[in-house]
């Protein structure tokens, strides 16, 4: 579903990351560890073109971003694979001049073209989902961290894209929330959705993950299921970081 | 009046040079089919040229008026009193927004050489005058004192033709200060603040009963003419206005409409010698002017009262300036809407649109904000109909405002749109949205809501710049106060009342407008 094919993004003379190659198929979680700077990130990023990048192809379905993709030329394009893949941001960033229901219908009335009632009715079943049915009138100022949080999955999830890229989804979150927010990621990976997940939270990564990637200075260090990567780190800057978290 | 030369003959010239062959309209025919003759003067010049009437303040009266009627009675169309500033009166002229110009515009070499002249209608001089009770001041030789006393102070109406003579006169013995108002320097001297003026006859003869205090100090100086001024080459309405000129000094219309000012003197006797001899600057014998023997109904002579004062300044004028206060809204509410549109696709554009675009937009922000509202006003109103295009005053004030302020606009929504988080375009574009449809759902209401208390206080910054639009003929509330303010001289009640009003307006849109950041939350946004 998801094939990135020797990713090379520089900022600058800065490489950042220096021939990613990765697949994702379909019903698959992947996640993406690894030290602060290692490029994770921004990985995903580029992957639903937030991000232009310099060389190496991505191709999302039948759908191809390459280092000549431009922002403004292929914009069908770019929003084409947006509309497969979703993302959630660590910051969440609601809309925050819309209530919890508008936030969820922006998209599809806008993008899909649904009617308002269609798409309140998926709306809110997937609030629902997510624990926030009694919210759907709220701002989001009004929310705590992990119910924003859980709106901004809520907002992907109503689009039915094919993936959703979560980056760092609870790093801005205290443990319970991220908890929270970890449980729901858990129910839709369980439900077969498609995920690419950066995080810092050891446990998804061991339990929930179908494949997990070590990210460290632009390569992709290690990969593989996650009874291997953490039973038996092969690269010692697996090995570093893992016994750098398992001490926190 | 004022001879504010160097502004309109600089701007004339200019225009000639830019264009050397403006098409030349008869403006006799145009009149002639119209059936109207349009004459511009500035009712601010105060009486008893053209003022607004006691009591009915929003029509206009003065000898000028008479003169012009009676004109236009000759010449069988409707005479219409067309206001504008007084300095710009050749740019309209220029531009085919009046026919003629009959507003004391004396006769000068600089101004013949970019108009035509018709000859005199009135014989002006300046007259000294200073206070009654004051010993000291009795002579123009007096004005030089002798060494020891204090130097004496003389009020002048600036840029006139009483400033060169007083400055001329003085030499650096006496202290000449010149005033914006005709008759300001006439309440100076009565207060005492100054010890002598130098007004033009008619101005001084016409308010002497409202400065009884005051005293003519020997016989007016430095003779000149009053004359109308035609576009350059129009010779068949010229003709048409010599000829009813001479006919009014025959059959006594002139006298008569002088003597209801009260200011018939003997020096318009010359007015006789002109039109019999025609000898005034190579202007033709009127010899063939009909005389018709259709006298003028006699009129009460129209002489100022006392000053008024007080609740009874507040009584009779209050419902006249809050009449121009309406034109005041009026122009901001229709020209600010539009400054926000054009400002927000200029912010928009420079922000997210093409490189190529951007330099443009950079430069019409910076021009615009870089020049005075005053100067582009003055453009599309005066310059745009040279090269065929004509907007209505009424159109060019709103349009001039809305240009004018879309500038600053676009700069504050510049910062608005900036000051939406990074986070909100990538939430939006993840979403699949297009960049258009992002920024119109996503980027610009939570920008309004940035901007709301800069835009408003920009909105009341228009609120008050509006009385710029005086410059293209617009009477609002600021030009109403000063057209009151000259002809009744009750200023301080009237500024009192112009400045409450003012207030009452704009008070009401800080209100609102901390109303509706409460309802958009904004405070809980930051």
């Amino acid at each position: 579903m998801i094939t990135v094919t020797g990713l090379v993004k520089r900022y600058d003379r800065n490489e950042i990351l220096k021939g990613i190659s990765l697949e994702v198929r379909k019903g698959e979680v992947h996640s993406i560890i690894g030290p602060s700077g290692g490029g994770k990130s921004t990985f995903l990023r580029c992957i639903n073109g937030l991000e232009a990048f310099q060389g190496g192809e991505i191709r999302v379905g039948n759908r191809m971003l390459t280092p000549a993709t431009s922002p403004r030329g292929d914009a069908r394009l770019l929003e084409a694979v947006r509309r497969q893949v979703g993302f959630v941001f660590q910051q969440f960033n609601l809309f925050p001049h819309l209530t919890v229901l508008e936030n969820v219908i922006e998209a599809p009335m806008q993008v899909l073209k649904l009617k308002r009632g269609e798409a309140a009715g998926r709306a809110a079943a997937l609030l629902e989902r997510v624990g926030l049915e009694a919210k759907h009138h709220a701002y989001p100022r009004d929310l705590s961290g992990g119910q924003q949080q859980r709106v901004a999955i809520a907002r992907a999830l109503v689009m039915e894209p094919d993936a959703i890229l979560f980056d760092e989804p609870t790093s801005a979150l205290d443990p319970v929330m991220a908890g929270e927010i970890l449980s729901l990621m858990e129910g839709l990976a369980r439900d077969g959705q498609t995920m690419i997940v950066v995080t810092h939270s050891m446990g998804f990564a061991r339990n929930v993950a179908s494949q997990v990637h070590v990210f460290a200075d632009g390569y992709d260090v290690e990969s593989g299921p996650p009874a291997t990567v953490f039973g038996d780190p092969r690269h010692p800057t697996t090995r570093a970081f893992l016994s750098q978290t398992a001490k926190d | 009046m004022r001879q504010w030369l160097g502004g309109s003959v600089a701007g004339c010239v200019l225009a000639a040079l830019l264009l050397p062959c403006a098409a030349s309209a008869d403006a006799l025919a145009d009149m002639r089919k119209t059936g109207r003759m349009l004459w511009g003067g500035d009712q601010e010049g105060g009486g008893p040229y053209v003022f607004p009437m006691e009591n009915d303040p929003s029509r206009v009266t003065g000898f000028e008026v008479d003169f012009a009627n009676r004109i236009g009675e000759y010449l069988k169309v409707k005479a219409e009193f067309t206001q504008g500033q007084w300095d710009k009166m050749p740019d309209m002229l220029r531009t085919g927004k009046i026919h003629a110009i009959i507003n004391g515009y004396e006769f000068t070499r600089e101004r013949a050489e970019i108009m035509d002249a018709t000859i005199p209608y009135y014989v002006y001089a300046l007259q000294l005058m200073g206070r009654a009770d004051n010993p000291r001041i009795g002579s123009w030789a007096s004005l030089g004192g002798p060494g020891g006393a204090a130097r004496v102070k003389i009020g002048v109406l600036n840029g006139s033709a009483a400033e060169a003579y007083a400055r001329a006169f003085c030499g650096g013995r006496c202290d000449v200060i010149a005033y914006e108002g005709n008759t300001d320097t006439m309440r100076e001297v009565e207060t005492g603040k100054l010890d002598a003026t130098v007004e033009d006859t008619p101005i001084a003869a016409f308010y002497a009963p409202r400065f009884r205090a005051l005293r003519a100090i020997e016989k007016p100086v430095q003779r000149g003419y009053y004359v109308i001024y035609v576009k350059k080459g129009e010779t068949a309405l010229l003709q048409a206005l010599n000829e009813a000129i001479v006919l009014m000094v025959r059959n006594g219309d002139l006298e008569r409409i002088y003597r209801k000012y009260g200011i018939w003197d003997e020096q318009q006797a010359e007015l006789a010698g002109i039109a019999e001899k025609g000898r005034f600057y190579g202007y033709f014998r009127a010899t063939d002017a009909r005389i018709e023997k259709n006298r003028m109904p006699a009129e009460e002579s129209v002489q100022v009262d006392t000053r008024k004062r007080g609740w009874r300044v507040v009584k009779d004028y209050s419902g006249i300036l809050i009449e121009s206060a309406g034109m005041t809204v009026v122009l901001s509410c229709l020209s600010f809407p539009l400054a926000i549109l054009v400002g927000l696709l200029i912010a928009v554009g420079r922000l997210y649109g093409r490189s190529w675009l951007r330099l443009p937009l950079t430069g019409y922000v910076e021009f615009l904000r870089g020049t005075p509202v005053m100067l582009q006003l003055y453009f599309i109103f005066f310059f745009l109909p040279e090269i065929g295009v004509r907007v209505p005053a009424f159109w060019t004030a709103i349009l001039g405002l809305a240009i004018n302020y879309s500038a600053y606009e676009s700069e504050i929504y510049r910062a608005g749109l900036q000051a939406v988080p990074k986070g909100q375009m990538e939430a939006a574009l993840s979403l699949g949205m297009s960049r258009p449809l992002a920024l119109r759902r996503i980027i610009v209401p939570q920008a309004v809501r940035i901007v709301i208390p800069p835009v408003v206080n920009d909105f009341i910054a228009l609120f008050k710049d509006t009385s710029v639009c005086s410059v293209v003929t617009i009477v609002e509330l600021t030009k109403r106060f000063s057209v009151l303010s000259m002809s009744t001289q009750a200023t301080v009640e009237l500024m009192g009342m112009t400045a409450v009003l003012y207030l009452m307006m704009s008070y009401p849109m800080s209100i609102l407008s901390r109303r509706i950041e409460k309802r958009l939350g904004l405070e809980a946004q930051a």
